[in-house]
């Protein structure tokens, strides 16, 4: 049974990063801005059209802001949520906050912050490869960790060295 | 009226380029102000000579004829209150996001702590906290032309100037960094005074200028100025909007 009063919120929670590991933020809200701007649904093709990107392209994108919680999508209609008209009305550091949340929730981010928390130090990228790859296999372990840093970062849970291949946790600005 | 000073006056600015004697004329005979609390737009077509203005104005060509002035003196090069902000990023590669922002400051002499507070300040407000210590390679290009904007944004300028800013990124993040952009616009806490932005996109003029310049096909003159007053935030699928946009392109057109 849902526990959300909001009919619009995901049906399931973002189980892993996988939707999100290929796009980034600006992709995502910018979709939500151009659905928006043609009055808060539209059929696939037309946004399609509109935004001169091919399905192919989209698609990952449209795939992403569905999970995230801020587009339905139904029999090639894409509506923008409550969800999206909250962060339409933010500025950039409440955005963040926003999507701070959703992304705190996902099982295998938070897997790997609580990794960190315990461990008490900086993990090395080959202790948290090692511990994302059974679940997600090798070669896709890469994507994962890449969406982890990307992701982690923007919603300033995550600080990554790419020198020493470090990941350590921090505190958000705001 | 006012008797303020524009902060910039373009007048009767011209630029020809000399080859085997040949004279190729690209600006002709430019003039306008540039006014506190300003979003200009430049359009036209491609080769107009709208980024060679702009490298004038910023003091990196000269006009062959004509002057022009910031805060009523000649421009120079290497002005610290006119910023600029380039369609290919123009980032080093070698240093982190902190680092490119600070590169400026660091110029200037301005003493290491202030350099750093100052320019996480700008990343913050750009939405790249979180980012400093990352690469432009480990960045989308969404994010590195916010880099861009940030490493503008830290000298304090009192003229932005943006050459194409928007057109090497895809059209969804373009669309998002536009919306963003205005979001700072209208921060007062955040400079600058003044935005000149030169773009071949016509939409992209009506949706962020208050005023646009329309320029010919080379050599490149002022077909007219617009004063566009569509009310804020602008919907590109409003009808106003559309009358816009078909303005502007007949006149460029």
């Amino acid at each position: 049974m849902p526990n959300s009063p909001h009919t619009d919120e995901p049906s399931k929670p973002l189980a892993d990063m996988h939707p999100i590991s290929k796009v980034s933020v600006g992709q995502i809200l910018g979709l939500v801005e151009a659905i928006d701007e043609v009055g808060g649904s539209a059929d696939v093709a037309t946004i399609s059209q509109e935004v001169e990107m091919d399905i192919d392209r989209l698609g990952p994108i449209i795939d992403a802001a569905e999970l995230l919680g801020f587009v339905k999508v139904e029999e090639g209609d894409l509506t923008i949520t409550d969800l999206s008209r909250k962060v339409l009305h933010a500025n950039i550091r409440e955005r963040k906050k926003i999507i701070r949340e959703i992304i705190d929730d996902v099982p295998i981010f938070r897997q790997v912050t609580d990794m960190a928390r315990k461990a008490g130090r900086p993990l090395s990228r080959e202790e948290v490869l090692g511990a994302i790859t059974g679940q997600v296999g090798t070669h896709q372990a890469e994507d994962f960790f890449n969406a982890l840093v990307y992701w982690g970062r923007y919603v300033e849970l995550v600080h990554y060295d790419s020198e020493s291949e470090q990941l350590s946790l921090r505190a958000p600005s705001t | 009226m006012t008797d303020v000073r524009p902060i910039l006056e373009v007048r009767h600015a011209s630029r020809s380029y000399f080859e085997n004697g040949k004279e190729f004329r690209v600006l002709e005979d430019i003039s306008f102000d540039v006014r506190e609390r300003d979003f200009i737009c430049v359009v036209g077509p491609s080769g107009c000579g709208k980024s060679t203005l702009l490298r004038e104005i910023v003091g990196l060509d000269r006009p062959t004829s004509g002057e022009i002035l910031f805060e009523g003196r000649p421009v120079r090069a290497e002005n610290p209150r006119i910023s600029m902000v380039f369609q290919s990023f123009a980032l080093f590669p070698w240093l982190t996001v902190l680092e490119n922002v600070e590169l400026g400051l660091e110029a200037h002499k301005v003493p290491e702590e202030e350099r750093r507070s100052k320019a996480k300040n700008y990343i913050d407000a750009v939405g790249l906290a979180g980012f400093e210590n990352a690469y432009p390679r480990e960045l989308s290009g969404g994010m590195k032309q916010r880099v861009g904007i940030a490493r503008a944004l830290v000298m304090d300028p009192v003229l932005l100037c943006m050459d194409e800013p928007f057109s090497a990124l895809d059209a969804l993040t373009a669309q998002n960094l536009r919306d963003e952009i205005l979001q700072l616009w209208t921060n007062p806490e955040i400079p600058p005074s003044a935005v000149l932005m030169v773009t071949h996109s016509i939409d992209e003029a009506v949706y962020l200028a208050d005023r646009i310049i329309a320029m010919s096909p080379r050599p490149g003159r002022i077909v007219k100025i617009e004063v566009v007053d569509l009310p804020r935030p602008r919907n590109r699928k409003e009808p106003e909007f559309y009358g816009w946009v078909d303005e502007i392109y007949s006149l460029i057109v």
